[in-house]
């Protein structure tokens, strides 16, 4: 899970990344504003949501 | 009797205006001196005028210079042949040495600034601890300075400037050249600089270098310190100068290259058309939502203090144990502040240095707008003008401010660092209350969040109206933002915070796991509910205090 959120927010990068190849400042625009909000879902629906599996307040 | 008075008075006043409008008529040089004064100006200087520059004698100068006028005169221009005298050459080179002095004095003072932030971090950081973390606390915010310094030493610089090519306010810094760089997209991507391994290899053992080093340090410094605000209370010592280790060596100087070494962010304008490239002036986004990041990766990782979380995942909230040095530690920053964005220049001759004026007024506007725009929320929304939000405001106004303070007019100033203190306070709120992650001094949201809204805040309000040597990044033309007619250097400045999320949030993430993996990066319950002062520094802050310890 922690891993496939790593994979999810750097694919977010590359998504953007990409946009690079294409010409028109809008289409790059909503492009890269979609990587984005991958690299944000990556952090926080799945990284932060690994980590609260299991949190310190629910052990002992 | 009264109309006496009266008149008296009349006349006094009268009097008072006359002198009071005097001076400006004596200072205004009639139109024929002006005419003449001009064209003395366009005259150009020969050889005989300047054997002929009157200089004081020395014997004059024996008696004393008490009004200065006998000091700096043309005696004092370096000459090359004591024999010829002062010579056109000698005039140009004493010149142009002046320039270049005046900036690296200003680079210098302004990183020594700077580097006084690092105490403004650590009473920040200290006070909102428990007293029973104040030694671990304030340990981290001082070795994180030694152990910071090393590795960027070793090649943190390297990797960020060795290949920044020319900073002509530095007097061209030419040693810097070798950025390596891939092809895509059928461009040059620059990724990282190779000159400048212990300020020695490839020249780099330079007056110019050495000036850029130090107001380069300090700043990875401020970004490296922010993780530890967010891990306070909780983070291992070992791992921490582990991690710290690795931000200044490879996490910050990779994104420093991209954004301001000659990597392929900077240049996204002169390769793919996007305004002026991406644009951090004093490093919103480099240096703040860096140090932002990296603290996210690592509070994760730690997870929240016993006792932050109730077992219904409620937050309790955690006093801070001096809110004194809280305050006292906001405003050394804002003091620092000072060097930080204004410095950014990196001079104040030549190239737009005069706009340092303008970039501390701006810095000073948004600072007191966060301020007042926490302070304000809190208010309304909790009751209570709570002091440490009010603080966060104050930082938030100036985090965000930080990368567009050079290319925005003082409304948006305003505007930037207004939205900037409601923003933090939403944010603190989520961070901690929907994401449960707990940062004891707000640091995801001051320079995360903050940071961020910075380096997008440029491709809003950056007006046009700057002139830093009539380019920027290589492309002709002054920084203009999207309010102001340039949609593209919005896209610019999105660029550059999908990189921030995702490839520098990843690579601080990744460091952190191995640690965790290989050191561990928490602290044992035990030595947690102690207190980290005695199991992990040996010593306790305060050991006249009778500290509870909690069960």
């Amino acid at each position: 899970m922690k891993i496939a959120g790593v994979l999810v927010t750097l694919l977010g990068f590359i998504v953007s990344l990409l946009s690079l190849h294409l010409n028109s400042t809008g289409v790059r625009l909503s492009v890269v504003l979609f990587g984005l909000a991958l690299s944000l879902f990556g952090i926080i629906g799945v990284l932060n949501r690994a980590y609260l599996k299991n949190p310190i307040w629910k052990k002992g | 009797m009264r109309k006496r008075l009266l008149k008296l008075h009349c006349l006094l006043l009268l009097t008072f205006l006359l002198c009071a409008t005097l001076p400006s008529f004596s200072q205004s040089p009639p139109a024929s001196a002006a005419a003449s004064t001009s064209a003395s100006a366009s005259k150009p200087i020969t050889e005989t005028d300047l054997a002929n520059t009157p200089v004081p004698a020395t014997d004059a100068r024996t008696k004393g210079d008490a009004d200065g006028s006998l000091t700096g005169t043309a005696s004092d221009v370096s000459v090359s042949d004591a024999k010829k005298g002062i010579t056109i050459a000698d005039l140009a080179n004493q010149v142009g040495q002046n320039k270049i002095a005046i900036n690296f004095v200003w680079t210098l003072i302004t990183g020594f600034l700077v580097m006084f932030m690092q105490l403004g971090f650590a009473l920040l950081e200290t006070g909102l601890a428990r007293a029973k973390n104040a030694n671990h606390t304030m340990m981290m915010n001082l070795v994180v300075y030694g152990v910071g310094m090393l590795a960027y030493w070793l090649i943190g610089f390297t990797i960020q400037m060795g290949g920044v090519g020319a900073i002509a306010n530095l007097g061209g810094t030419p040693p810097l050249n070798a950025e390596y760089a891939i092809t895509l997209f059928g461009k040059p991507f620059g990724l990282f600089g190779q000159h400048g391994l212990f300020l020695m290899h490839g020249g780099t053992y330079d007056v110019g270098v050495m000036v850029l080093f130090l107001f380069q340090m300090v700043f990875m410094d401020t970004g490296a310190t922010i993780p530890t605000g967010a891990a306070a209370e909780r983070w291992k010592f070992s791992a921490f100068i582990v991690t710290s280790f690795l931000f200044a060596a490879f996490t910050y100087p990779l994104f420093a290259n991209w954004a301001w070494g000659g990597g392929w962010l900077c240049n996204l304008g002169a390769n793919f058309g996007l305004g002026k490239g991406y644009v951090d002036f004093a490093g919103s986004g480099v240096v703040h939502a860096v140090g932002g990041l990296s603290a996210l990766a690592i509070a994760m990782i730690l997870g929240p203090r016993i006792g932050k979380f109730t077992r219904n995942g409620r937050p309790q909230a955690i006093l801070a144990h001096d809110i004194v040095i809280v305050l006292t530690g906001c405003l050394i920053l804002a003091f620092g502040w000072f060097g930080f964005n204004p410095g950014s220049t990196l001079g104040a001759s030549g190239n737009g240095g005069l706009r340092i004026g303008s970039i501390a007024v701006n810095t000073m506007l948004a600072s007191a707008t966060g301020l007042l725009a926490a302070m304000l929320y809190m208010w309304i929304v909790y009751r209570k003008p709570d002091a440490s939000m009010t603080g966060n405001g104050f930082l938030a106004g100036l985090v965000a401010i930080t990368a567009p303070c050079a290319f925005v007019n003082p409304v948006g100033a305003v505007l930037i660092g207004l939205l900037a203190g409601v923003l933090v306070c939403i944010s603190v709120s989520f961070v901690e209350r929907v994401l449960k992650i707990d940062d004891p001094v707000g640091a995801v949201s001051v320079h995360g969040v903050c940071g961020i809204w910075g380096v997008i805040s440029v491709g809003l309000f950056a007006d046009g109206k700057s002139n830093y040597g009539g380019s920027w990044n290589g492309v002709n033309g002054s920084v203009t933002g999207l309010l102001y007619g340039d949609a593209s250097q919005l896209v610019a400045q999105l660029f550059g915070v999908a990189t921030l999320l995702g490839f520098v949030f990843v690579m601080s993430f990744v460091f952190g796991f191995v640690i965790d993996l290989l050191v561990g990066q928490r602290v044992s319950a035990k030595s947690e509910l102690q207190g980290l002062d005695l199991p992990e520094m040996g010593a306790v802050a305060y050991p006249e205090f009778e500290l509870k310890a909690e069960m």
